[in-house]
Parts: C-alpha cells; sequence; structure tokens
C-alpha cells in the first residue's frame, strides 16, 4: 500500500465533500419526475459528453482494458475498445435519432410502446439486473485496498455510500453535474500520469525492450473467437439503459449526435493511455519495481500510485473514485426509474403522482444499491459476473428493441414478449448450466465448458441466446399473424 | 521516438486539451442552467 501524504487526504475529502454538496443543492429543486430522471430533457452537448464517457467508464478501465493490456499488450485497444467505437457511431448516426422520435423516459419504455406491457415488464427487469451496481461498488472495494489500506467493504460502503446519497437527492441534475467534474479529474489525471509512469519505468523505449513482441501485436495472442467476443461486447451500447437516458435526457438529437462524435475521440485517447499505462505496470514488474504478485486488474492503479508524486497522486485517486462514481448513480438511478416508472406505476398505481414517483425512485436507487453490496460481496469472479449481467441484457432486449425500431410491422405484442422472455429466461439457464458443470479457468479468468471437444466459454453464450431470442421473434410475429387470419 | 511512442503523445493531447474544452464549454452552459433554478 502506498502512504499518502495530507495534500492527498485533503484533496481526496475536498472531491467526496463537494460531491455531497452538489447533491444536497438539487435535494429540493425537482418540479417533477421527468425533472428528476432526465433533468427535464435540456442537456447540452458539452454536457452529454461528460456524462456519456465519464458514465461509461468505470467497469471497463478497472477490470477489461487495463486486465487485458497487462497480460496481452495493445490488443486491448485494437480488440477490446477500437470496436465500441464503430458502435457508438452507429448509435450517433442511425440509433439516436430513432430514439428521439417519441418521448421515451426509459428503455423499457420503448418496448411498452411497441409491444405492450408484458415485454416491458422483462425489459425492466433485465434492465433493473444490468444495472446493479455490483461492479462498482466492487472496484471501491479494490481502490480502497490498493490506494488507502482500508478493508474492501469499507471502501465499498463508505466511498459507495457518498455516491448513494447525492443520487438519492439529486437525482439526474447531481449524476449530470457530478459526472462533468469527475469527467474532467479523471480524463486529466490519466493525461497527466503518462509522462510519470514513463519516468519511473526509464522510458517507452523500456517498454518495447523489456516486454514480448506480441504486446505490441495488434492481435496479440488472443485467439480470433475470443477478440471476437471481446468486440461484440461493445454490442451492449445499443441496448445501454444509462446510455438511453442520456439520448432521452438530451435537448435534441443534433445535440446527441455531436456529443458522441466528439466523445469518440476522447474515449479513443482515455482507453490508449490506460492500455499503455497497463503496459507499463508489467514493464514495471519485469524490472522489479512493482512486486510480482501484482493482480492484473490492479496493475493500474499500482503503477501510477507508484509513479506519481504526493499532491498528484490525491488527484489520481479522486480521478479514479470520479470513475468508478460517476458509474455508480448513473446506474443506481437507472435501476430506481425502473422499479418506479417501469414497473410500479404501470402495474400497481397507473395515476400515481410525480411526487411519489420520485419517492419510489429514490427507494428503487435505494434497493439497487443494496443488491449490489450483496453481490459485489458474494461474488469472487467479477468478470465472470460482468458476462453474466451484459449478456442478461443484450439476449433480452437487443433483438426486440432493434427490430421494433426499425420494422413498423414487426411491432406485435407476442413477438415482443417471447423474444425478450426467450432471451432472458436462456442466458439464465445457459450461466448456471455453464458455472455448475465447466470448470473455472483462472488464465482466461472464466467459466470453460466442452461441447463437442470444443471449449466453450462462458463469454459465447450469447452467441446462443441472442439467435434464440431472434426464432422467439419470428415464431411471436407468426403466431400473432395465424390469430389475425 | 517509435510511432507508438508519437501516437501515445498525440492521445495525451487530445485528451488532456479535449478534457479541458469540453469543461469550458460545460462551465458555460451550466452558468445558465443553475441561473434558471435560482429564478425557480
Amino acid at each position: 500500500m502506498y502512504s499518502l501524504a495530507i495534500i492527498d487526504y485533503i484533496i481526496v475529502i475536498g472531491y467526496l465533500s463537494g460531491m455531497i454538496g452538489v447533491g444536497v443543492w438539487f435535494a429540493k429543486k425537482h418540479t417533477d419526475f421527468e425533472d428528476f430522471f432526465l433533468a427535464g430533457r435540456s442537456l447540452t452537448t458539452p454536457i452529454l459528453i461528460t456524462t456519456l464517457i465519464s458514465t461509461y467508464y468505470g467497469i471497463d478501465v478497472l477490470f477489461g482494458d487495463t486486465q487485458l493490456a497487462f497480460t496481452d499488450g495493445v490488443v486491448a485497444w485494437f480488440g477490446y475498445a477500437r470496436p465500441t467505437y464503430a458502435f457508438f457511431l452507429i448509435a450517433a448516426l442511425l440509433l439516436a435519432k430513432r430514439l428521439r422520435e417519441k418521448d421515451f423516459k426509459s428503455l423499457p419504455d420503448i418496448l411498452y410502446l411497441y409491444y405492450g406491457n408484458k415485454a416491458r415488464y422483462v425489459g425492466a427487469l433485465t434492465s433493473f439486473i444490468y444495472s446493479l451496481p455490483a461492479l462498482s461498488l466492487y472496484g471501491f472495494g479494490m481502490l480502497a485496498e490498493v490506494a488507502l489500506g482500508w478493508e474492501p467493504i469499507f471502501g465499498m460502503l463508505i466511498l459507495g455510500g457518498i455516491a448513494l446519497v447525492y443520487t438519492l437527492t439529486g437525482g439526474f441534475w447531481a449524476v449530470a453535474l457530478t459526472d462533468s467534474i469527475q469527467f474532467v479529474m479523471m480524463c486529466l489525471v490519466i493525461a497527466i500520469a503518462f509522462p510519470f509512469a514513463m519516468n519511473f519505468i526509464g522510458g517507452f523505449d523500456s517498454m518495447i525492450e523489456l516486454l514480448p513482441e506480441s504486446y505490441f501485436d495488434t492481435l496479440g495472442d488472443l485467439n480470433i473467437f475470443l477478440i471476437i467476443i471481446y468486440a461484440s461486447t461493445g454490442l451492449s451500447i445499443l441496448v445501454e439503459p444509462t446510455f438511453y437516458q442520456r439520448i432521452f435526457a438530451a435537448k435534441s438529437y443534433k445535440n446527441v449526435r455531436n456529443a458522441l462524435i466528439i466523445g469518440i475521440f476522447i474515449w479513443g485517447s482515455y482507453d490508449w493511455i490506460i492500455t499503455i499505462l497497463a503496459m507499463s505496470a508489467k514493464t514495471a514488474v519485469l524490472q522489479g519495481l512493482l512486486p510480482t504478485d501484482v493482480a492484473p486488474d490492479a496493475a493500474l492503479l499500482t503503477v501510477v500510485i507508484a509513479a506519481l508524486p504526493a499532491g498528484i497522486v490525491g488527484l489520481f485517486i479522486a480521478g479514479v473514485l470520479s470513475t468508478e462514481m460517476s458509474t455508480l448513480d448513473s446506474y443506481c438511478l437507472v435501476a430506481g426509474g425502473n422499479v418506479s416508472y417501469d414497473i410500479y406505476k404501470p402495474a400497481f398505481k397507473p395515476d400515481v403522482s410525480d411526487k411519489e414517483l420520485i419517492k419510489i425512485t429514490r427507494y428503487g436507487v435505494l434497493l439497487s444499491w443494496i443488491l449490489g453490496f450483496g453481490m459485489a460481496t458474494a461474488f469472487k469472479q467479477m468478470l465472470g459476473l460482468w458476462v453474466f449481467l451484459s449478456s442478461i441484457l443484450i439476449s433480452s432486449t437487443l433483438v426486440p428493441i432493434l427490430l421494433g425500431l426499425y420494422i413498423k410491422k414487426f411491432r406485435k405484442p407476442l413477438a415482443g414478449f417471447i423474444s425478450s422472455g426467450s432471451g432472458l429466461f436462456s442466458t439464465i439457464i445457459l450461466n448456471i448450466y455453464i458455472m455448475a458443470k465447466g470448470t473455472f479457468d483462472p488464465l482466461e479468468e472464466t467459466y470453460i465448458v466442452q461441447w463437442f471437444g470444443i471449449d466453450f466459454l462462458q463469454e459465447f453464450v450469447m452467441y446462443i441466446t441472442v439467435p434464440i431470442s431472434l426464432i422467439g421473434f419470428i415464431i411471436g410475429l407468426l403466431i400473432e399473424r395465424r390469430i389475425e387470419k | 521516438m517509435s510511432y507508438w511512442e508519437i501516437f501515445t503523445w498525440l492521445t495525451v493531447i487530445i485528451l488532456g486539451l479535449g478534457s479541458i474544452m469540453v469543461f469550458l464549454l460545460f462551465v458555460r452552459d451550466i452558468k445558465i442552467i443553475l441561473k434558471k433554478f435560482r429564478e425557480d
């Protein structure tokens, strides 16, 4: 553990107090549910850029990109991060415009409009499960352990608790405003960290000399199927509930499009620098500057904390806290909205007042935080959990949402319900089967089961479940047509 | 200096300057929004 200087503590405490202050300031300023949940649909391009980038980063930074970069090199950017930008571009040019054509408030709202309440409830359930902040809370635990020397559970409770407080009190305005402050902090500290990390390992050339050649191979040592799988995780953008929330909260489609196109350059730069920083951590291990037992997912934190001087370390920790907080607050708020707007209102009280809806959303935020905390402390394999959560969302919503958005005659209630239901059901069954019957491979950090002589990884599940969802959709369509005839 | 290093410095500049510029524009917009809140 690195021992922090007083200035570092002052910076971190100042930052955390500021976040709570923002939440308290906004606490009584909401006029209605739309204002609380979508900031009155008034987000401009700069606010959208900051909130989109800071929300989307968190999980990837700590568990995906840097872990892969530490073990495999630049393929983390070329194979894992880069394809995501293509999905962002698709979202900017094609998807966002469609999503702005109606006054949607949430992802399940789309399922409701095209397929009715049954599909909406399935969508609300999967969106809620996907939005549980287990990974962010786990990230807080890890950060507290590596940087502050705390027990992980205290890190989760204290740091995650602060994000919970300002989300509960301030709603989406507080989330968007804190995201913006968090955005500039996380970007600047990563940019500042690069020269210090290079100085720590003796320059960029040390990496080229010491790391195996495969670290600079754009496809690395990874098998092509795994690269395709990693790349296709970017598909989740097309049905990401927090991403949708920001599209709905924008002033206009133009704001979303511009924010996404500008954001791609910042995303790309951020991803590349953290890839290089994780590789510098590997170099430092080979040089004996860092211990050999550095966990791959803690590599970025370890090398940067070791390389930065006092004061800047405080900024860096505040920046990493920002990365996680901006993710946690956004997901908790979406989960809260799923409980109140997508389940409570249509199922129990259609004429609910805005005041009560805000209250129920706050209960939902709290519920999601508690469940996320339970998962973060109970599960050991966070990467596996992340794959499971995203495959649930993609498998149950990708097909009905995209087909519903683009093909009018496909908007049949049974098609939407069977598609989302079969996607959800098959994902749960397959994941349970693989975890129960397969073996955990510590190298791949995933469960593997042997099928017909082929190693079937847990990450491959959605290659079965998305087609199942599509088949379910077609079956639903055929039944509907038969009934109509 | 290798192409990898040049590319990395380029991304450092994009990230550093880009985030400051976006943040300045954000401050301009948020001033107007907060003013509206105070009036309400």
